[in-house]
């Protein structure tokens, strides 16, 4: 799977997010929401995985550099999980990225992590909805990062 | 010479001349007064034996063992931080226990503040007295790479991790980062032409991997040639698992990472959802 292709060809307008969901619960919700023609964004695009357990907080990093401005995560409800405790541990991971990503000023902000079940389809509109609109006023992460590498005083 | 030094020569002499250990890994002065590792064979070699400065020798140890025969006993002589990442590595199947024994000692006042360590001394130390540690997140230096908003937070890190040379130092001389094949080398997520290596793949992705098993060292931050503050990082991720688990790499030799497991058996009594997490528990759709 390449990240860097999926972000930079096919994400089209701002901000840019990718999601990785979970193709048990997340994904068959997306999928409902969108012949339902609900109101989506229009810049995002989705991975299925097999288990936000699969998505590695590399995967989102990796997501992240190719030019995401924010990445969800999607998986079954805590306790519905296909693979038992398999989205507990997406959980705790993904909360130690969020950790990472304050420390260093990207900010947990740029990170959804949601829970939903397949008939929750209006709530993936809803969440990714909401996830829209808190980006919208941060800055784009590639070209912020750019402007600041290329300050005088970090040559 | 210290009495530290006294101990730990007198005791390294004794395992050898008993045949209790086949060798003794620790830093040794050669010919030529350099102080580097070595592997000591024989009780007469013990009087080049030397303690300072502070060296990582776990992932050596690991090495030894590995290209050693199965029967061969090492001994290591370490410090508190190394004696807990050869438990990380024991945990880890990295390292077999049985053939491995530890030496260890305290560190002083002066070595603790340079490395801001909190727990400054081994588990049983064969040498020396257990001093206080410090208080990371108490020290100046290292809230002040942790201060202020996103944008000044974003902006001081883009900085320093600019600086890099993409060495691979920080990698190669952390004592837990074994891993074969490496992410880092990999073009899938690290650009392997980019220099300065980008922040958010290289940096970030190491910093991650290292999160639950990180014994908080220093290694990487002192193999750096350009003086990144690496170990804030590792710092941020361990208070994290601290406060969130109770746990700490490199203490518990029976307890697994948290984040291999699930909420039940790893988390506080009562711990609910982490407020930053969206999720619909509200009433369902009819």
């Amino acid at each position: 799977m390449n990240v860097q292709g999926i972000v930079d060809k096919t994400t089209r307008g701002t901000p840019r997010v990718l999601v990785f969901a979970c193709r048990w619960c997340a994904l068959v919700g997306a999928d409902a929401v969108g012949r339902g023609r609900a109101d989506l964004p229009a810049s995002f695009r989705v991975i299925p995985v097999e288990c936000a357990a699969m998505v590695e907080p590399d995967s989102v990093l990796r997501a992240l550099a190719s030019g995401a401005d924010g990445v969800a995560v999607m998986g079954c409800h805590l306790g519905g999980c296909r693979f038992n405790d398999a989205n507990h541990v997406a959980l705790k991971r993904m909360e130690a990225l969020g950790d990472l990503l304050d420390a260093v000023g990207i900010g947990r902000r740029r990170l959804l992590l949601s829970f939903g079940t397949a008939h929750e389809g209006r709530q993936f509109a809803e969440v990714l909805g909401a996830f829209f609109r808190e980006l919208e006023p941060l800055p784009s992460l590639a070209a912020w990062r750019k402007t600041l590498l290329n300050q005088p005083s970090f040559r | 010479m210290t009495s530290t030094l006294k101990t730990i020569r007198g005791k390294a002499e004794n395992l050898l001349a008993g045949g209790l250990a086949d060798g003794v890994l620790c830093l040794g002065r050669d010919r030529f007064n350099v102080v580097q590792p070595r592997l000591f064979h024989k009780a007469e070699e013990v009087g080049s034996l030397e303690i300072e400065p502070k060296w990582n020798l776990a992932k050596l140890a690991m090495q030894t063992l590995r290209s050693a025969e199965k029967s061969f006993r090492l001994t290591v002589v370490c410090r508190g931080c190394d004696e807990r990442a050869l438990l990380e590595l024991v945990k880890r199947n990295q390292i077999d226990a049985s053939r491995m024994t530890t030496l260890s000692y305290t560190c002083g006042r002066e070595q603790a503040e340079a490395c801001l360590c909190p727990r400054p001394y081994p588990e049983n130390p064969a040498a020396g007295e257990k001093i206080e540690g410090v208080d990371p997140f108490g020290d100046p230096r290292f809230a002040s790479l942790l201060a202020g908003d996103d944008q000044e937070r974003m902006a001081r890190w883009t900085g320093l991790l600019s600086r890099c040379l993409k060495c691979y130092g920080c990698r190669n001389a952390c004592p837990i980062c074994v891993c074969t094949p490496c992410k880092l080398e990999d073009d899938l997520w690290v650009e392997r032409s980019a220099v300065p290596a980008e922040m958010i793949p290289y940096h970030l992705i190491r910093a991650f991997h290292l999160s639950d098993t990180c014994v908080a060292c220093g290694a990487c931050q002192d193999a750096c040639p350009v003086g990144i503050p690496l170990l804030a990082l590792q710092l941020v991720m361990r208070r994290s698992l601290r406060e969130k688990y109770g746990y700490e790499a490199g203490l518990e030799a029976d307890r697994k990472s948290p984040l291999l497991m699930d909420f039940e058996h790893a988390s506080p009594a009562g711990f609910a959802l982490p407020a930053w997490t969206v999720s619909s528990e509200a009433p369902h759709e009819r």
